[in-house]
């Protein structure tokens, strides 16, 4: 990249050619105001707020749309340019309802700073106050007309980042404004995603988050903390405001991240909202039909009483959901698994168990089975295996969408439901059965035949076989030839297909391991793995499984006398679990909240802390390994895993092991590049 | 030499930032010494004397406000606007969405908690609403502003210290609010 130096206000700055105006600006710390621009979303030049004069020029030019050229002479903040952005901004405040007394944004507003900035102290114009509407209709979202600077950042993100197309502009001029879906109300919307990306970007009060309005204002905020966010395999990076000892508002990171900043309808509401829940704040141990308080050392012996015979019998067990830390589930299967030989597992153990089985051929390889899932947006193909992203992992529907609408990537439908991205997929095949790998064994046996074929001088063998091979994808699918050429004509055709599996067919260990040959036929081969994104259920699942899943499923088929039950308490348990823990003769049930109906089948209920109160990291299906902080520290009388479990353990006269157990990183570990991989035997 | 002449009057607006004029405390003692304080909401004298320094709080909204204004401007060397209602228009001018036909019948006839079975709005003895409310600026002249609802009392104070020291003040951004 060539190198190229400007100089601004006589400041000699250097950057790369291709970079705009601005961006060398901001590389060298040369402040330019800006108000439409938003790094990582593409530059329109709307607002004029960062025009600079370049000597040579006659011209004002914004910096942000303008590239930068070497030896530019660029001057930022002459009078003339001050005299010019006041000017702009007392148009903008004329133009709509700017009135910062009754706005909900007043203090977090770009706008109100920016004119701040400017000493606008009166505006020269006559105010226009037209009426513009106030659209109430979302039920958690506000847009307010009359706040609108048309800076279009919420158009631009929820195309370019969630890849939505939910929000554009109608009509022209001063009467623009932003809609939602060729003219609807928001809350009409058929494609908005209920994200809140469009407020998290907002600059003025126009979409605003409703319960903000009592949450309180970033301004009005102590703290912000960055943490991970444990609802879905994704594991958002999170900006946590804290005020008055509680978690006020989660937003994205910055819009230049591959994720664009966005967080899903999960993470923007109820990760705040969970610190409002119903906490479980004491020991409680079950009298009859009701519990009564204790302390924690009378709840920990009697754990201890009841675990010691229960797990001498071969009658106890352990679960633990896989929204918890890598190291808390270290401790959990050094204590459980490896101290008192007690059987563990999580409770999307046979989701979990699919993959692991699945995936185990191409690990023993030494290949990564999976790459990070935002590559979706480098792919020129998805394939969508039986997955509803929308609802197993919001912003991966981000990256798919993202990828079609904006990329031009195809897509191709396979699996036993509606198809979820029903208008943009381009071959959808519904099979009767997801559980059934056969027609994906058979698209990877299409995929080599065809491959064979090119290289085969004579020709003809393996053309027989292709040809027979795609009669019978065509008979398995239930569709016609052609339709069956289309789809390995696609596949093959992809420079850099991707599959995302979806996590309520992996139960079955051969889907998985059927996705990985397939990948391996369509040569779907990423930097860092072998081109699958599998939406396992939650923060740490890929953590999980290195520790706490166990090789075969034990639940719901053992007799337990004794079972302990760690529960973050933000996503409801599933019924089979909740089945075992009430057939369990004495149920431990630790949670932060009071889950119902968990707490109900709990002989004794411990406190634990919330995900706003611990720490550790978790293994995202983004192929990292993400830190989660303590956002706000502990109240009352919490105690974390490894109090409670070494208490248990020093009454039983044992100690809690080292954990066995190898770190989540292990499982992003690649020593062999994907192109190598082998197929499966299935 | 007298001491420099102020007044203040209190136009279409709350009482906001008289109060926070008041809210310099102990300090007006010290204000008082190098200003008089004639016609002012607070001294509560009817008729606006010949001053240095006139201040208007409060938007313009109604034939008398504008008339006082422009006493005021007669009358005073130097006009300080006061508050975002008399910078900006401030919360006044969410009347100015629609006619002075549908504000007084929204405000005297169809309001829930009005009883005024005939419908009668007061004309003759109140002033006349003007077509919209405006920010004082529109009005009169003004030579200095002081935005904010309210402006901190520092700032209303700074603004006075600044005059008195015979400089035109500005009031820097440090000190800006439109809140």
């Amino acid at each position: 990249m060539k190198e190229i130096t400007l100089n601004f206000d006589g400041k000699a700055c250097k950057g790369n050619l291709g970079d705009t105006i601005l961006e060398v600006a901001q590389k060298n710390d040369v402040y330019i105001p800006t108000l439409c621009y938003l790094k990582g979303l593409s530059p329109i030049g709307a607002c004029r707020m960062c025009v600079v004069e370049v000597e040579k020029n006659p011209k004002l030019l914004t910096s942000c749309t303008t590239p930068a050229a070497d030896g530019m002479e660029v001057h930022t903040k002459t009078e003339k340019l001050q005299n010019y952005r006041k000017q702009i901004l007392e148009l903008l405040f004329a133009g709509r309802n700017h009135f910062c007394m009754y706005c909900s944004q007043s203090g977090d507003c770009e706008l109100q700073r920016l004119a701040i900035e400017h000493g606008m102290d009166s505006v020269r114009y006559p105010f226009l106050y037209a009426p513009f509407e106030n659209d109430a209709t979302h039920p958690d979202l506000m847009m307010d007309h009359n706040r609108c600077v048309l800076c279009l950042r919420c158009i631009r993100v929820c195309a370019e980042k969630v890849g939505a197309h939910t929000l554009d502009l109608q009509k022209r001029g001063w009467s623009a404004t932003v809609c939602a879906d060729m003219g609807m109300k928001l809350g009409d919307s058929s494609t908005c995603v209920s994200c809140g990306a469009c407020a998290q970007v907002c600059p003025t009060g126009t979409i605003t988050i409703r319960e903000l309005a009592y949450r309180g204002r970033r301004k009005d905020c102590d703290d912000v903390v960055e943490s991970v966010c444990p609802l879905c395999s994704v594991g958002c990076k999170i900006k946590a405001y804290v005020r008055t000892g509680s978690v006020a508002r989660v937003e994205g990171t910055g819009t230049e991240s591959p994720d664009g900043g966005q967080l899903c309808h999960m993470g923007r509401w109820w990760l705040p909202e969970s610190t409002e829940r119903e906490r479980v704040a004491v020991p409680m141990i079950r009298e009859g039909a009701h519990f009564r308080e204790a302390s924690w050392d009378e709840a920990m012996a009697l754990i201890a009483s009841r675990i010691k015979p229960a797990a001498e019998k071969g009658r106890a067990g352990a679960l633990v959901s896989s929204l918890c830390t890598d190291e808390e589930l270290a401790l959990f299967s050094a204590f459980y698994r490896d101290t008192l030989k007690v059987d563990i597992d999580t409770f999307d153990g046979d989701i979990l168990r699919g993959f692991v089985k699945g995936f185990e051929p191409f690990k023993a390889q030494g290949v990564r089975p999976f790459t990070g899932a935002h590559n979706i947006l480098d792919s020129d193909l998805v394939i969508n295996l039986c997955a509803d992203p929308q609802d197993e992992a919001p912003v991966v529907a981000s990256y798919i969408r993202v990828a079609v609408l904006r990329n031009n990537a195809r897509m191709i439908f396979i699996g036993d439901m509606a198809d979820p991205f029903d208008g943009l997929t381009d071959v959808g095949i519904r099979l009767a059965d997801c559980k059934d790998p056969t027609f994906l064994k058979e698209l990877a046996a299409c995929l080599m035949a065809l491959a064979e074929s090119r290289v085969d001088l004579d020709g003809m063998t393996a053309l027989d076989s292709y040809a027979g091979s795609l009669a019978q994808l065509a008979g398995i699918g239930g569709i016609s030839l052609e339709q069956a050429e289309e789809i390995v004509k696609l596949v093959a055709g992809a420079k850099k297909p991707v599959l995302v599996l979806g996590k309520s067919r992996a139960k079955n260990p051969a889907i998985v391991s059927a996705a990985g040959n397939l990948a391996i036929a369509a040569r779907s081969f990423f930097g860092d793995g072998l081109g699958i994104v599998p939406l396992v259920s939650s923060g740490n699942s890929l953590g999980a499984v290195n520790t706490c899943v166990s090789n075969e499923p034990w639940l719901r088929t053992k007799d337990l006398d004794f079972l302990y039950v760690y529960s973050t308490g933000m996503i409801p348990e599933d019924e089979d679990s909740l089945a075992a823990i009430s057939r369990s003769g004495f149920s431990v049930i630790q949670t932060p909240y009071l889950v119902r109906p968990l707490v109900n089948l709990a002989d004794v209920l411990l406190p634990a802390p919330a995900w706003f109160e611990r720490s550790g990291h978790f293994c995202t299906i983004e192929g990292e390994r993400r830190r989660l902080n303590v956002i706000v520290p502990p109240k009352a009388d919490l105690k974390g895993l490894s109090t409670v479990l070494e208490g248990i353990a020093k009454d039983l006269g044992l100690t809690v092991g080292r954990p066995g157990s190898a770190p989540c990183e292990q499982f992003f570990v690649s020593s062999v590049s994907p192109e190598l991989a082998k197929m499966a035997a299935l | 030499m007298s001491k420099p002449k102020i007044a203040t009057v209190w136009l279409e607006a709350c009482a906001g930032c008289h109060m926070s004029f008041l809210d310099i405390d102990e300090r007006i003692v010290d204000l008082l010494d190098k200003v008089e304080l004639t016609a002012t909401p607070i001294t509560d004298f009817k008729e606006i004397p010949e001053v240095d320094i006139g201040v208007i709080d409060g938007g313009i909204g109604n034939e008398e406000e504008k008339h006082i204004a422009q006493e005021l401007r007669k009358k005073a060397k130097i006009i300080i606007a006061w508050g975002d209602c008399a910078v900006f228009g401030g919360i006044n001018t969410m009347r100015n969405f629609m006619s002075t036909k549908d504000v007084l019948e929204g405000g005297y006839i169809h309001t829930a908690s009005t009883v005024n079975p005939d419908g009668v709005i007061p004309h003759g003895e109140v002033p006349a609403l003007l077509p919209q409310a405006l920010p004082a600026d529109n009005v009169v002249k003004v030579d200095v502003y002081v935005p904010g609802c309210p402006p901190d009392a520092d700032t209303i104070l700074y603004v006075f210290q600044e005059l008195l020291e015979g400089r035109m003040p500005k009031v820097p951004s440090d000190m800006m609010r439109y809140d």
